[in-house]
């Protein structure tokens, strides 16, 4: 990373709300996060409206398929009806399934690195409660290869990540019981930690282990083979704005104490749920592109699993935050269950992960959560997170998944200073 | 505070029955569910586990009689009473908890407006401190607010003791309130919901119930209309409310606490609501599946269809709404001078007055009003009100202007200095759409 790139801040929409109950459509959406999130990173309309009269800025639009929930296409240009000082900023949208939010960060923070733009406005979006649970599964079912794995199922991708779950079980012959309390476990924890967050989805929903561990209930009834719906993240609608800043900004306004985007990686594993478990087999992960993408982000940054205070992963399901335990290298592969059960990765342990809630506790607007996690990772590093703060944070890391762990994005958020040392 | 065990008296009710619910999920305590008939307790445990969506609770959940209430109690470390809203019962059942209860158990009841103080009077001196009001909303699982009550006899320690658990433990929006007559939120909510009940009388040849809904809909910030909300609570408990306040207090708003007379005819009709398949309106359901809605016409004294009433200025608010233009919808909203549009403002702007008023009287500080009305009725709180008032005018002008008989009776300059900056979001609370 030779340039640095500072976060300025953003804003998240309330993930409880259904906009179609509320009766307003994705412009309403994007007009209070879009003014939130400017507001968040300290920049006015004005701001926005100089900046574009010098080609300073520009706006990165992640989203996963508006067209099929929404009906709406070309959403970079779409702003351009949130506010007219969107006139002429270079604005498209980013798409990647569920990592859509990962992959229009990753262009912001390109488009500032090579110095083309001083400020970018990430914006991910998605409302989902525009159709019923099982139409927006067949949605989603194009995140997987639809005519090979979604096609006329219901609920694709609890299947695969129940599948996913098997494969763990028989990879590292982890005792199944143990495994399944672990994922309860892993629920439990983003249950409790989104009732600290004033903007999560479940924020006033009860669960417990024994609620989660009892699977097959009428009250959390299997989903996705051996997965019940405690193990699943939410259908949410949401968006999450960042601002991303060039250091000449930053100086030039006087601004100080903004984190820096220190590293990502970025791999993308086999479409086919099946070729991906094929491949596994000559690697010690069940999800080895997410490995090695986390391996990238720790090498650009610098640093080490060990300066990694607080984690935000993609647990669309228990068992994918479970992989992605080994996969930040806070255990061996296989024995990830050691870091639920010391509670080394809850809030208040060692490593806590989701202090937010996570997509289970949180919420999952699948073409936000990328940005959403980065925002987190923000709110952290600035220690303004506020009932969820994990003390004293000061390098924070992300992983956004899209589709059956195909898209892998990771992001490493710290504070500058800290940096400019290890190198140093 | 010592929580493991708790006894719900009157377990079968709506309250008493989502209030277990509450105790056995967030709190894990064993609960005692008392009920006069055992077999419908156990009738009622299964609506009980629906109610936080959670089976795991059940194990938790210990069906039990009247007879068996003090053994009950005894072993509890928390009762709570909430059975019939009626001063001889809930007596009875204070002096037999009074007698049974621990030295170290906390007793609360779930009244709704009864006094506190009085009800304390039933236990033995030494435990009158132990006793206190804890008025929760229906249904509690999604309307997180708890008002808290202590009396002349309370031990602070206590009531902060259970204070700390309802919040941290049970998640509750918790609001210390004066033994006042239905306390802050239903008094805040009820002279709203009351008021336009009269005005549904007073405009009665432009349709009466449905055309104060659909001036006062979901568009004004409120999840559910106001007469909805009547008919969802039951007339029978709208009017018990109503009249504990008018009976017992004295405010510039006193006459907007009476029924008006078809009111009364329908609760003497034993038309009661939605519970008792018809009240302010009435769900009719064909054999074939389709239902429809209808609505007691006052003059004709029948129910007909609900009248899909178009409002100009409406219309417009919505159209603003859906796209997320909060201050046109505003701008609209005041400068329509249709008899609906300020039919619609002066009840906006007359709430936040009284709310102002009635927190000083009942409440500790004025968030307490917004933590009311956003927690306990889901409605935009009245400091949000005047947030969402102000992207488009200048709010304190627009009282004077449109309430002088209320600026009038009350000290207007010095309620509007309480006005501060709501931690709700107003946005959030109105809604495009029917």
């Amino acid at each position: 990373m030779d340039r640095k790139v500072y976060i300025l801040g953003g804003a998240q929409t309330d993930f409880e709300r259904n906009w179609t109950k509320e009766g307003k459509n994705m412009l309403a959406l994007l007009k209070e996060v879009t003014a939130d999130g400017l507001d968040g990173a300290g920049l006015s309309f004005d701001d926005v409206r100089e900046l574009k009269r010098e080609d300073r800025v520009a706006c990165f639009v992640g989203n996963f398929i508006a067209e099929k929930y929404t009906e709406q296409g070309h959403l970079g240009a779409l702003l351009t009806e949130v506010d007219p000082v969107f006139y002429g900023v270079p604005s498209a949208r980013y798409e990647a399934a569920c990592a859509s939010g990962s992959v229009a960060i990753d262009a912001a923070q390109t488009k500032i690195q090579t110095g083309d733009y001083d400020v970018a406005i990430v914006i991910g979006w998605e409302l989902m409660k525009t159709v019923d649970s099982k139409v927006g599964g067949d949605f989603l079912g194009r995140a997987a290869f639809y005519d090979k794995e979604s096609k006329g199922i219901d609920l694709p991708f609890p299947k695969l990540f129940g599948r996913l779950a098997d494969e763990t079980i028989r990879k590292y012959g982890v005792n199944e019981e143990r495994y399944m309390d672990s994922l309860a476990q892993i629920a439990v924890t983003n249950y409790a930690n989104a009732k600290r967050n004033p903007l999560s989805q479940t924020r006033k929903w009860f669960m417990s282990l024994e609620q989660a561990k009892m699977r097959g209930t009428e009250t959390n009834p299997y989903i996705g083979g051996r997965l019940a719906a405690s193990d699943c993240s939410q259908v949410t609608d949401g968006a999450a704005v960042v601002v991303l800043a060039s250091e000449r900004f930053v100086k030039e306004r006087y601004i100080k104490e903004k984190p820096i985007l220190k590293g990502y990686g970025h791999r993308v594993a086999p479409m086919l749920f099946d070729k991906k478990m094929q491949e596994q087999q000559g690697s010690r992960y069940i999800l080895p592109w997410t490995r090695q993408a986390v391996l990238d982000a720790y090498r650009r940054s610098g640093l080490s699993v060990e300066e990694i205070d607080v984690f935000e992963t993609h647990d669309c399901f228990t068992s994918s935050e479970y992989a992605a335990i080994s996969a930040f290298g806070l255990t061996e592969p296989g024995r990830e269950y050691e870091a639920v059960e010391s509670g080394m990765i809850a809030l208040g342990g060692t490593k806590p992960i989701n202090p937010s809630g996570g997509l289970i506790g949180c919420g999952h607007p699948v073409g936000a959560s990328g940005v959403r996690m980065f925002l987190d990772l923000y709110k952290q590093v600035m220690g303004i997170a506020g009932r969820y703060q994990v003390m004293g944070a000061e390098n924070a890391m992300m992983l956004n998944i899209g589709g059956s762990a195909t898209t892998n994005y990771t992001f490493v958020v710290g504070r500058p200073k800290k940096r400019e040392e290890d190198v140093g | 505070m010592e929580t493991k065990t708790v006894t719900v008296i009157g377990a079968t009710g709506t309250m008493g029955s989502n209030v277990a619910g509450i105790f056995a999920s967030f709190g894990n305590a064993k609960v005692y569910c008392v009920g006069r008939d055992i077999e419908k307790v156990k009738k009622t445990l299964p609506r009980i586990v629906k109610s936080v969506r959670a089976d795991a609770i059940a194990e938790n959940l210990i069906p039990a009689d009247l007879s068996m209430l003090e053994s009950c109690v005894f072993d509890s470390n928390l009762i709570f009473e909430s059975s019939a809203e009626n001063m001889e019962v809930k007596a009875g059942i204070a002096r037999r908890v009074g007698q049974a209860m621990k030295k170290t158990a906390v007793s609360c009841t779930g009244t709704s407006g009864l006094s506190i103080t009085d009800l304390a009077g039933c236990y033995p001196k030494k435990l009158r401190e132990r006793f206190f009001g804890v008025h929760m909303f229906n249904p509690p699982y999604n309307m997180p607010l708890c008002e808290v009550t202590p009396t002349i006899y309370s031990d602070r320690t206590v009531l902060d003791e259970l204070k700390t658990y309802l919040k941290d433990v049970l998640f509750r929006t918790v609001v210390e309130v004066k033994d006042s007559p239905a306390f802050l939120g239903n008094r805040i909510g009820f002279q709203f919901i009351n008021e336009a009940l009269q005005y549904a009388d007073r405009y009665k040849d432009n349709g009466g119930i449905d055309y104060i809904d659909a001036i006062l809909g979901s568009f004004t910030g409120r999840a559910m209309a106001p007469l909805t909300t009547s008919d969802f609570v039951g007339l029978d408990v709208h009017k018990a409310i109503v009249d504990n306040i008018y009976q017992h207090t004295q405010d510039h708003v006193h006459e907007t606490f009476l029924l008006p007379m078809f009111f009364r005819k329908l609760l003497s009709e034993k038309k009661l609501g939605r519970k008792t398949g018809g009240g302010l309106y009435q769900l009719i359901r064909y054999e074939n599946g389709l239902k429809r809605q209808t609505v007691y016409d006052i003059n004709t004294e029948t129910y007909r269809d609900v009248i899909p009433y178009v409002f100009p200025f409406e219309d417009k608010m919505k159209k603003y709404l859906a796209e997320g233009d909060y201050a046109k919808a505003f701008g609209q909203l005041v400068k329509n001078r249709s008899q609906e549009a300020e039919i619609c403002v002066s009840f906006l702007l007359k709430y936040i007055v009284y709310a102002l008023y009635a927190t000083k009287e009942v409440g500790y500080s004025i968030e307490a009003a917004d933590d009311v009305m956003a927690a306990g009725f889901n409605w935009c709180p009245p400091l949000a009100m005047f947030q969402a008032f102000s992207t488009a005018t200048d709010v304190s002008a627009l009282i004077r202007e449109r309430l002088p008989d209320i600026c009038a009776k009350v000290d207007i300059d010095r309620l509007l200095m309480d006005i501060e900056p709501s931690k709700y979001d107003y946005r959030i609370y109105f809604k495009s759409g029917r």
